[in-house]
């Protein structure tokens, strides 16, 4: 391709400010000097500027008012849903929380009575499957509220 | 130029604060980023869907889109090129499935645009001038509601959005080669549409 048809290839891309600095620069030194191309980058010119003048149509106020309104539910129902799982990851962790402390209290008062009843009463494993008791029921919770909560989101 | 440059720059900042508080569930926020963005938007999609009430609804889709996903905005890009991209793949979306063949075929339409055109002010001088003026531009947005989609995305994203080269890539996904190749051919279909002998006598 000679250097006049790949200038014509980038004549039109010239008239819409889409050439890099070299190829403007390419452009411009054979514009100079050759007039089918100058008329024809010339012929460019009035299409790209009104292009650039064309109307522009907008939105009823209707329009961005309904949407406003609409969006903004949406952020407050993810806020509310956002809450709810902080919610729910705090309660999860505060009775995690009581079953590691109640494990010393627990300790302590099934030594004392435990063993004025029975005394070959085995506590601490009494005491460590009432605490897995209690961290399996928190699991089980935890995820039940989860798919719930995923449930009610894919209802919305 | 300099105070172009620093409007410029002071909107970015506002938009960056305007997005920054908007991840914080601030309503005010989204209102003030709509009201910014409302008219480009709506225009872009108007270009692409070419059906006012497919474009309102569009809109809609787009700003809930934005309030879902906006915990997921990478703060290093630009918010407006983001916001197009939201809304192209809602359009493209909408488009595959209610005209499956209207990304690749133009579609008969009638003017859109020119219902708003009397309030824009004109900068042509004599009232002949105005009134040639405003016949070119209907038959500019004719023409370029002829071309097939690509080329009137490709059309209003250079033009009407003033985006560069590179922002059209990132919008629409696809290298800047193709972006100028598109830019190209739809500028010299836009012309063949024009030149037609069956236009008016206003772009002779």
């Amino acid at each position: 391709m000679s250097e006049h048809d790949t200038i014509r290839e980038l004549l039109a891309l010239a008239a819409a400010g889409a050439l890099t600095p070299a190829e403007e620069q390419r452009v411009a030194e054979h514009v100079r000097s050759c007039i089918a191309c100058s008329n024809e980058l010339e012929a460019w010119r009035p299409i790209a500027r009104e292009l650039r003048r064309l109307p522009t149509p907008q939105p009823s106020s209707w329009l961005v008012q309904a949407t406003l309104a609409r969006a903004e539910a949406t952020l407050a129902e993810q806020a509310e849903q956002d809450w709810n799982r902080r919610a729910l990851i705090g309660v999860v962790a505060f009775s995690w929380l009581l079953t590691l402390a109640s494990w010393a209290v627990f300790h302590e008062v099934s030594e004392r009575f435990g063993s004025m009843l029975a005394p070959q009463f085995s506590h601490p494993w009494i005491g460590f499957a009432f605490m897995a008791l209690e961290w399996l029921a928190g699991a089980a919770a935890a995820v039940v509220l989860a798919v719930h909560q995923r449930d009610e989101r894919r209802l919305a | 130029m300099v105070g172009a440059a620093a409007l410029s720059l002071e909107g970015l900042v506002a938009v960056d604060a305007d997005v920054a508080r908007l991840r914080r569930g601030d309503t005010n926020a989204l209102s003030e980023l709509i009201a910014r963005y409302q008219n480009r938007l709506y225009r872009y999609l108007l270009r692409i869907v070419r059906q006012p009430a497919e474009a309102e609804d569009l809109f809609q889709q787009t700003w809930l889109r934005v309030v879902e996903k906006i915990g997921s905005f990478d703060a290093s890009r630009k918010f407006d090129a983001w916001l197009f991209t939201l809304a192209r793949n809602l359009a493209i979306d909408h488009l595959r499935r209610v005209r499956p063949r209207s990304l690749d075929e133009p579609l008969a339409n009638s003017r859109h645009g020119e219902t708003v055109a009397d309030r824009i002010p004109s900068h042509d001088d004599t009232p002949l001038d105005q009134a040639l003026a405003a016949e070119r531009r209907a038959e500019l947005s004719d023409a370029m509601a002829e071309l097939p989609m690509m080329y009137r995305e490709v059309l209003t994203l250079r033009f009407e959005e003033e985006m560069k080269i590179e922002e059209i890539a990132q919008v629409t996904g696809v290298p800047v080669s193709t972006v100028k190749s598109r830019l190209r051919r739809s500028l010299e279909q836009l012309r063949s549409a024009l030149d037609a002998p069956d236009r008016g006598a206003a772009w002779q």
